[in-house]
């Protein structure tokens, strides 16, 4: 028979010491349980069920987007112009997509293309093709691929791969 | 920020802001409250509006109300066991904890008297319980934040601090070419100047107190005249 009581843990066992976590838990559980039941007769339907399109934010610096009050103009508080100084190179690092571009996209695209298409193109050749022109292209970039691997003694006083 | 604004009165229902709250979240501000599905302004001024979803209303005010996050200006006023008790223009004084500075430790508390002035963030806005202030950000260090030494100090309208911390606010950068200054604002209407000698000081705290009356349009005209004010 399933009892409706939740199982709980004594309190010999939450004050062992590594059970200090699960304490916190618990206690929290409980805390939430007492508060729910202290205001459930006040909440209706309507409070808890009901979803606004409205925030209230009672502050005019945060509602008006103002800054910090705290400034200095032309060398009179170093310290407080560096400060302002960073705030400003960090408010723009995140606005950079704004800054105009050296490079255009076009220009990027075209870079782009000219340094990696050869590889990208070959590749996606490779998955189109068919097994004889693999076969065959295969023994044509590097022949000696064909040749069984074996394990070649390094060089002592060289630290270049050379493949011949 | 939108420039045709509409004056709104408390107690009027924001139509504007309840269409625009059809199709989107609206982040309501200072002066507006939300009644059921209707939205009323509590407070009476231009209503504002931020791209994207913000709205709030922009009244006339010189007591400050705490909220999370600002950064005031305060004066201490006194040291109780623990804490500071600050003066930051609200209904309550603030407290400030002698660990919330840069490098405070049990043995090495910072130097505060009564009549110092702190540059500090409200840590904590609550209705019920007193504001309690910091300074120092999230990493423990000092930041923006601390003592104002020295300087000339001076009380305005709420809304004066708010026109100069707009980003697009063109009187500091017109200041900036008379001559070289170190200025806090606080949002709770409070700027403390600093300037190398006190007759430039007290000329910019004079140039800084003309545009108390200044809307949104006419501030580029009087930040051409700003140089006038600081020579008489």
């Amino acid at each position: 028979m399933p009892s409706k009581v939740k199982p709980r843990l004594s309190r010999g066992v939450l004050d062992m010491k590594f059970m200090q976590r699960t304490k916190a838990k618990v206690a929290k559980e409980d805390d939430d349980e007492q508060s729910r039941a202290l205001y459930s007769n006040e909440l209706n339907q309507k409070m808890l069920n009901s979803n606004s399109n409205f925030i209230i934010e009672p502050s005019y610096s945060i509602c008006a987007g103002l800054i910090d009050g705290r400034l200095s103009f032309r060398g009179m508080n170093p310290e407080l112009e560096r400060l302002m100084e960073l705030e400003l190179a960090e408010k723009q690092g995140r606005t950079r997509p704004d800054q105009p571009k050296d490079i255009t996209d076009q220009e990027m695209a075209e870079a782009y293309y000219a340094n990696q298409a050869p590889a990208a193109s070959k590749t996606m050749n490779k998955k189109f093709a068919t097994k004889n022109e693999f076969n065959k292209r295969k023994s044509n970039d590097n022949p000696k691929s064909q040749k069984k691997p074996e394990f070649k003694k390094p060089r002592q006083d060289d630290d270049d791969d050379d493949d011949s | 920020m939108s420039t045709n604004t509409s004056i709104i009165m408390p107690g009027e229902r924001v139509t504007i802001v309840e269409d625009a709250a059809k199709s989107k979240r609206i982040i309501l501000g200072p002066g507006l409250r939300r009644v059921d599905e209707k939205v009323v302004a509590t407070k009476a001024g231009p209503l504002r509006h931020k791209e994207p979803n913000t709205f709030w209303v922009d009244n006339y005010q010189r007591r400050y109300v705490p909220a999370r996050g600002d950064l005031i200006i305060g004066i201490v006023k006194a040291r109780a066991g623990d804490l500071y008790r600050v003066d930051i223009g609200a209904a309550d004084l603030a407290s400030i904890s002698y660990l919330a500075f840069e490098a405070a430790t049990k043995k090495n508390r910072p130097d505060l008297n009564p009549g110092d002035l702190l540059y500090a963030r409200v840590l904590n806005a609550n209705a019920d319980i007193e504001p309690e202030l910091v300074c120092v950000n999230s990493n423990g260090k000092r930041g923006k934040l601390g003592v104002l030494q020295d300087g000339f100090f001076f009380k305005c309208s709420l809304n004066l601090g708010r026109l100069l911390l707009r980003e697009s606010c063109p009187a500091l950068a017109a200041l900036t070419e008379e001559l070289p200054y170190e200025i806090a604002v606080g949002v709770n209407g409070r700027i403390w100047v600093k300037a190398h000698s006190t007759r430039e000081t007290v000329g910019l705290a004079n140039a800084i107190m003309t545009l108390e009356q200044a809307g949104y349009a006419e501030i580029e005209k009087i930040c051409g005249n700003l140089s006038g004010v600081m020579q008489a």
